[in-house]
């Protein structure tokens, strides 16, 4: 493209787009029948949706771990969790993401097992680290006071705890702060691998052992998140996930395709297939290292 | 002078476009939340995508835990039924499509044993004439 094309493209492309914007604030109303989320479909527009899209990444729920766990029978325990009270010692918007994400699946563990005094400890330590980071919108005095309302409810307090963080990740997202949003889940699936090997080491199921050897999808998908920010902050943690992934290389599945089946009246459809997957005592074990490394650097973090 | 004012206008429309683009994604979202019912638990993310037409697709990677249902809600627009949305599995075996459903706008998994899936969006040529903000939400409850 030569400077004149640029300097015809400006004007057109500026023009283009006021209109295109004050068509948009005079006529909100779309006709009956479209959606009424059409954009201009124009090169510009496709600029501007490029750089809000790109790859989407999925981290597992760590409520999804701690269910699990306590459906298996493991004993309540509040010494696993990162103490309630630390909050004030993260200094930076690394250290507090992380923490926010590891409260708020302490929180979801507190729940998951009816303990309201360690859950109103919990929720006021997210609420401060969600404070500090300006994700308050996701935690306001409506959904706070949804939350205190239902604290003794275990299955509603599971449900809004996480409305509240699907808000907060929404609202990140929106006002581009997605590495904040990554590290959120990050600190969430690194709290629910410990719980997960915590759990294992007192009572080591089936169950638990393959949920935590199932997890090579999502540390995948995390590392890359992680990776894809470039925070100066995050270098030995990318370096210790990139480790911890190079044990989950060793796990072996076997995946089984079988046709699912689906029932239309009642909206489901049955995923049928099976997947055997072989983990080893030593790679547990080198698994329960790294993960206890990784948390232990975040939690005591005092910056 | 004019050079100026032409950036200054293109900045300040790329801009407001940006934030109209937000603003419906935020609302979509908000409209497909109540997909998402009080017996799920969300997973506490909100995938979205701006596409620009129907050709072009929207791709996550995620993990279905065995014995566990799933609930998943794909918005576009103000209406349900505007988004396609497609689970493959590892070797890409098509596990369902909404498409065969009149685009339903949720539909529950029953997953027996764990395993990893794609899942793809897009807006259905039929009811989206341009571009479109793309939403999925994932719930989850024990079998």
């Amino acid at each position: 493209m030569n400077i004149k094309n640029f300097k015809l493209n400006t004007k057109i492309i500026a023009f283009g787009l006021a209109s295109v914007l004050l068509h948009s604030c005079g006529d909100p109303k779309p006709a009956e029948g479209e959606t009424g989320d059409d954009l201009a479909d124009t090169d510009t527009v496709k600029a501007v949706a490029l750089n809000v899209g790109g790859e989407l990444f999925s981290v597992p729920s760590p409520m999804q771990t701690a269910l699990l766990i306590q459906k298996s029978g493991v004993a309540y325990d509040k010494a696993i969790l990162n103490a309630g009270n630390k909050n004030g010692q993260y200094a930076s918007d690394y250290s507090k993401s992380l923490n926010l994400g590891i409260y708020g699946a302490d929180l979801g563990y507190v729940s998951m097992y009816n303990q309201t005094q360690d859950a109103l400890q919990y929720l006021g330590a997210v609420k401060q680290l969600a404070d500090k980071l300006g994700v308050s919108a996701a935690f306001d005095q409506n959904t706070m006071k949804r939350i205190n309302d239902n604290i003794s409810n275990k299955d509603s307090m599971l449900m809004l705890v996480g409305v509240a963080y699907r808000a907060s990740d929404a609202y990140l997202k929106t006002n581009k702060r997605t590495e904040i949003s990554s590290l959120i889940l990050t600190g969430g699936w690194i709290e629910s691998m410990h719980f997960s090997i915590t759990a294992y080491n007192k009572k080591s199921t089936d169950e638990i052992k393959y949920r935590i050897a199932e997890q090579k999808q999502a540390l995948g998908s995390i590392v890359k998140l992680i990776r894809s920010h470039n925070l100066p902050d995050a270098a030995e943690l990318v370096t210790q996930l990139e480790e911890l992934a190079k044990i989950y290389d060793g796990i072996t599945t076997k995946y089984n395709f079988v046709e699912p089946t689906t029932d239309e009246a009642k909206k489901t459809t049955y995923i049928n297939s099976t997947t055997e997957i072989s983990i080893s005592k030593e790679q547990i074990d080198q698994i329960a290292a790294k993960i206890t490394a990784i948390r232990d650097k975040i939690i005591n973090a005092k910056s | 002078m004019k050079k100026n004012l032409y950036k200054g206008l293109l900045i300040l429309s790329i801009v407001g476009l940006s934030n109209t683009a937000k603003a419906q994604c935020d609302s979509i979202a908000s409209l497909c939340a109540k997909h998402i019912i009080a017996q799920f638990i969300s997973d506490g993310q909100s995938y979205r995508s701006l596409l620009l037409n129907s050709e072009e697709m929207a791709e996550f990677h995620t993990t279905f835990f065995g014995e566990t249902t799933y609930r998943l809600a794909a918005c576009s627009g103000k209406t349900d039924g505007n988004l396609i949305f497609n689970i493959y599995d590892q070797d890409r075996h098509l596990l369902f499509t909404n498409k065969n459903y009149a685009n339903a706008p949720y539909w529950d998994f029953k997953v027996k044993n764990t395993l990893e899936c794609t899942i793809e969006a897009q807006l259905d040529a039929n009811k989206n004439a341009g571009s479109g903000c793309a939403v999925i939400l994932i719930g989850f409850k024990q079998k």
